[in-house]
């Protein structure tokens, strides 16, 4: 048990660190309703995996990165009604994927094959995901340190960004790609319905404690393994359902830093009126 | 009219409208820069000005006539090549308090586009930052977090982004409007004796035309998406 532990806890690590990464890429990017749309598409594919008998991480994988490749080209076509675009993908692999579990023949919600689907499994990971997660980390670093400029430039500022000649829907596309990867792959500790607690809380959290574009991108990074390793830990030891751990722990690291931002606000303030109050010059 | 060599912006009979909406933003215009001009579009708000500027560049396009830049169709996609040639100024180009890029960092980007995987930039390139910095006198803001900057001093640092690149052709939207008298002056001579020197070509969208009118070979007026009066082909 604590050899599946230990593979469950490294790839919490992985996923969570994954995760926060390309959540504060999607956030700045302004595409974070174009990953939803994948997040969920992942999850339809994952629930068809179940009734054809596929690896649902290899379904997953194949409807999240078809999703982030017609979603891209989309929207390099229209640029007005995006999110409806993507709300409307959101809704059919929603749809599907509650369809798929319905037909599947599995009688009770809990049982292994849909819970790995659903809310995820300490169970689910295995060294083959484990070496996927690994390789993905070391591609997404390498796109990131390859193209630092060209990413650098699309977070300051797309418009400028495609005016001056970049690629902007190459990259946009390369990390709708990444999203779609990563998710599919998260999908297994988490389940479809909570992988957004590893994707968008620890991006949130970051915004409330560092102005810093870098310090964003670290402590996103962080607090998202902190987040699945606790999770997982927390899971383990009180024997409830992992994704579920994993998703109230990174929303409570969202309100602690939310809370630390407020009172570092207010401190702040009060400071401030204290120099400009009366009797000052 | 066929297409010239020398042609930096090539507009035929082009209507531009935006998706969801019944009515064209810009209507059957015709429009022909050449190198070495700078031209001055004005207009009332709503007229289309920064419509045209962006139909320009192929941020927008046409759904009816043609639109070239540097003899590139703006529909193909070679087109990101023609844009590289450009440095554009947007409209709204001020940054949050909590936008922690710095000056430098932000100039630096400019050159991306030209830069391949791992590629950083050269000393030159380095040294003409600052010279363009030291032209439009914000050299000390070098290392500031741009989103701790006035409007004015973060639409120095776009223009020197811009210039920096050392484009062919500057497009420019309303490049005045967060600037004092003195900005405005220095901005004015500096983008005009970069168009003589370079014989490069600037388009400035500006519903103030004081600072700049001096300066400019052709004036276009524009209202209601349609050109009213001026010369069309600089």
């Amino acid at each position: 048990m604590l050899e599946i532990l230990a593979l469950a806890l490294l790839a919490a690590v992985l996923s969570g660190n994954l995760c926060g990464a390309v959540g504060f890429y999607v956030q700045r990017l302004k595409i974070t309703t174009l990953s939803f749309s994948v997040a969920h598409a992942a999850l339809a594919g994952a629930s068809l995996g179940l009734i054809l008998n596929f690896d649902p991480v290899y379904s997953a994988m194949v409807f999240a990165i078809s999703s982030a490749l017609i979603l891209g080209f989309i929207f390099t076509k229209i640029k007005y009604g995006r999110e409806l675009v993507s709300m409307a993908i959101f809704s059919a692999s929603s749809a599907i994927a509650l369809f798929a579990i319905y037909m599947s023949n599995v009688r009770v919600l809990a049982t292994a094959s849909i819970a790995v689907v659903l809310w995820g499994s300490l169970l689910a990971v295995t060294v083959q995901k484990l070496i996927i997660l690994v390789l993905v980390l070391i591609l997404f670093a390498l796109y990131i340190l390859a193209y630092r400029m060209h990413i650098d430039s699309m977070l300051y500022d797309v418009k400028m960004a495609e005016a001056e000649g970049l690629n902007v829907q190459a990259h946009m596309l390369a990390m709708l790609f990444f999203a779609g990867v990563i998710i599919s792959l998260s999908l297994r500790l988490t389940g479809g319905f909570l992988v957004f607690a590893l994707l968008y809380n620890p991006v949130a959290a970051a915004l409330q404690l560092t102005r810093k574009a870098y310090m964003q991108l670290f402590l996103s990074s962080t607090l998202g393994a902190v987040s699945a390793s606790t999770g997982l830990v927390v899971s383990y030891a009180l024997d409830w359902p992992v994704g579920a751990t994993i998703a109230i722990v990174s929303s409570t690291i969202l309100l602690l830093a939310y809370l630390f931002k407020t009172a570092t606000e207010m401190a702040r303030k009060r400071k401030l009126r204290n120099v400009g109050g009366p009797g000052a010059i | 009219m066929l297409p010239l060599e020398s042609d930096i912006v090539n507009l035929e009979r082009v209507w531009v409208a935006y998706s969801g909406s019944d009515k064209p933003a810009m209507r059957n215009i015709n429009l022909r820069v050449s190198a070495g001009k700078l031209m001055l579009i004005t207009g009332p708000n709503g007229a289309g000005k920064t419509t045209l500027l962006e139909t320009c560049l192929g941020l927008l396009k046409p759904y009816r006539g043609r639109a070239y830049l540097f003899g590139v169709d703006t529909r193909s996609w070679r087109i990101r090549e023609a844009r590289k040639m450009c440095s554009f100024v947007p409209q709204d180009f001020i940054k949050p308090p909590f936008e922690a890029y710095t000056v430098r960092r932000i100039i630096q980007l400019g050159f991306a586009p030209y830069k391949s995987i791992f590629e950083s930039l050269t000393e030159k390139e380095n040294e003409r930052i600052q010279w363009v910095l030291e032209l439009l006198g914000i050299e000390d803001l070098l290392d500031r977090p741009i989103g701790t900057l006035s409007g004015g001093q973060q639409q120095r640092v776009v223009i020197a982004r811009a210039l920096s690149r050392k484009p062919r052709a500057l497009y420019l939207d309303e490049p005045f409007s967060s600037l004092d008298r003195e900005g405005r002056k220095l901005v004015s001579k500096v983008v005009s004796e970069y168009v003589k020197k370079k014989g490069a070509t600037a388009i400035i969208v500006s519903h103030d035309v004081n600072p700049i009118i001096k300066y400019a070979d052709a004036i276009v007026r524009m209202d209601n998406g349609e050109i009213i009066s001026g010369d069309c082909y600089a």
